[in-house]
């Protein structure tokens, strides 16, 4: 057994674990954040992605004794309101979270910029690869403000999604990288409205 | 995975005492992302882990005074990716950014990527063809052995079990006066088929005075070919295909002789009108 401190989304965590542990089991079953998803143990998936000192990582392939004393983002962390539990769904909370899809964007106390566009450009389908695919773009629009979708497919090249077909991911993406950047809002905030101009 | 303990020392001195005191069951640990795999689907189970990850000194990029570049074996590729190389040594940054994927890259080190020794592997690659030195510690000293002595087969190298790599040198960047690295892989994550390098140096008329051609991930280590210094690229692509795999019968065979014909002709032709720019 081994004793492991890490900072979760800017909480103390720690625990004696196997050295075994994953850093995917210590977030999800130590931790107890289950938006980092388990998608293959295998490094090939990418819905395990978290950040660790503000790396992104597949956590399915990294143990936790290896990131000891570690400051980790879990998607989770990127819209912190959200991490209050939600033990009683009333339809009071439900109303409030279903708003029109151009109100819903990324604001500190609303989601991440990326997170928002994925709601606005429809880029979630069953959910899956999302948290990982959020971390990833989030990682890479922060070093990359102005890529192309090229680049943005590239970006996710690790990342495996079996239902959207990627397109409205890389809409999305796109539409964060103009929102990160600062730039204007598109007139009625048609997403996905860039798709077409450079063919895919 | 089977159980282990867990051990992380300081300093390289400790790292290769701890791997003779535990003997064969002990295992070093960089980045783990070649060796979890492995220990996740059983095909390893080392008794003990000796991580490099509390090493310093062990990661980063410094300069020998006659400019030969020394990268610690602890370096992830993401490091490479950001650190400003000069001439051609900035060809590792290029390869060590166009592998595997970003997450990845900010666990996976040159170190651990040389020692896996998987024939398709870049680095490793990268390393024969530009003809660079690996600096290895253990228990009976220091030593140094050229990367392609190193490498002996697939997953095979030159280091004992109480020895840890612990940089790779690059030569001085007048060894070289161009250095062109390329691969084929059928989807960007995808780990390369082929993989071929070209290093050339100038010679004082339109002939280099040196060129150094490499082919690999078609064998089980990477192969220096004897090539013309004066071969055109078609030339050299005809010398390679012959040589690397000369009794390609089967179909995937035959595919993987194509690729190294044609990427040995990208290379030899990029690196020579790279010198004529240069
Ligand atoms: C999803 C995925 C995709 C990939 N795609 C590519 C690709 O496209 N191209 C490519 O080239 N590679 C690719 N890789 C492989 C990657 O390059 C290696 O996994 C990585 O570089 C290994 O480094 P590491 O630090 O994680 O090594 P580890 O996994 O920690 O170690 C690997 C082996 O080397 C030994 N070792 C490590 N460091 C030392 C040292 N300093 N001294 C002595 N022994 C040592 C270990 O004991 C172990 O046996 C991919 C890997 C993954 C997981
Ligand atoms: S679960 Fe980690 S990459 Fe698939
Ligand atoms: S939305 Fe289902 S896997 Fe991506």
């Amino acid at each position: 057994m081994q004793k492991v401190c890490l900072t979760v989304n800017g909480r103390e965590v720690s625990a004696e674990i196997d050295e075994r542990t994953l850093l995917l089991e210590f977030v999800r079953d130590v931790a107890g954040l289950t938006g980092t998803h388990n998608g293959c143990l295998e490094a090939r998936c990418g819905c395990c992605v978290i950040e660790v000192d503000g790396d992104v990582v597949k956590s399915c392939n990294v143990l936790a004794v290896q990131v000891d004393g570690a400051e980790v983002t879990t998607i989770e962390g990127l819209a912190p309101q959200r991490l209050a539990p939600v033990d009683h769904i009333t339809t009071q909370s439900l109303a409030g979270m279903y708003r029109p899809l151009e109100a819903v964007r990324g604001t500190p106390d609303d989601l991440h910029p990326v997170q928002a566009a994925f709601h606005r450009c429809h880029a979630v389908q069953c959910g899956f690869c999302t948290p990982g695919m959020v971390m990833v773009l989030k990682d890479y629009l922060e070093e990359n403000p102005e890529p192309t979708r090229d680049d943005v497919r590239r970006a996710i090249a690790g990342n495996l999604c079996r239902c959207t077909g990627y397109q409205h991911i890389v809409d999305a993406a796109m539409e964060a990288a103009a929102e990160l950047r600062g730039d204007p809002a598109p007139e009625g905030a048609a997403h996905g409205a860039t798709a077409a101009a450079d063919g895919g | 995975m089977r159980p282990f303990t867990w051990l992380a020392p300081d300093t390289t001195e400790e790292a290769v005492a701890l791997l003779r005191e535990h003997g064969s069951g002990a295992r070093v640990i960089a980045g783990g992302q070649s060796l979890l795999l492995a220990m996740k689907e059983r095909t390893v189970g080392p008794s003990h882990l000796v991580s490099l990850g509390g090493i310093t000194g062990l990661a980063g990029v410094t300069t020998e005074p006659d400019g030969a570049l020394v990268v610690g074996a602890a370096t992830t590729y993401a490091a490479l990716t950001r650190a400003a190389l000069r001439g051609w040594h900035g060809v590792l940054s290029d390869v060590a950014g166009d592998l595997a994927d970003r997450p990845v890259r900010n666990r996976g080190t040159i170190g651990g990527a040389l020692c896996a020794a998987d024939p398709r592997f870049d680095v490793p690659a990268f390393a024969v063809g530009v003809d660079a030195v690996l600096r290895i510690s253990g228990a009976g000293g220091d030593r140094t052995l050229p990367a392609g002595e190193f490498l002996l087969g697939n997953g095979l190298t030159a280091i004992g079990q109480d020895e840890i790599l612990t940089a790779v040198v690059l030569p001085p960047p007048a060894t070289w006066d161009a250095v062109v690295f390329e691969k084929f892989r059928h989807r960007v994550f995808d780990a390369a088929i082929v993989s071929a390098t070209c290093a050339l140096r100038r010679g004082s008329g339109a002939t280099p005075a040196a060129v150094r051609v490499t082919v690999a991930g078609a064998t089980a280590t990477p192969v220096v070919l004897a090539v013309d210094a004066g071969a055109t690229g078609a030339h050299a692509g005809e010398v390679a295909a012959a040589s690397v795999l000369p009794d390609a019968t089967d179909e995937p065979t035959r595919y993987r002789r194509e690729l190294v014909r044609t990427l040995v002709r990208r290379t030899v032709d990029r690196a020579r009108t790279q010198q004529g720019s240069a």
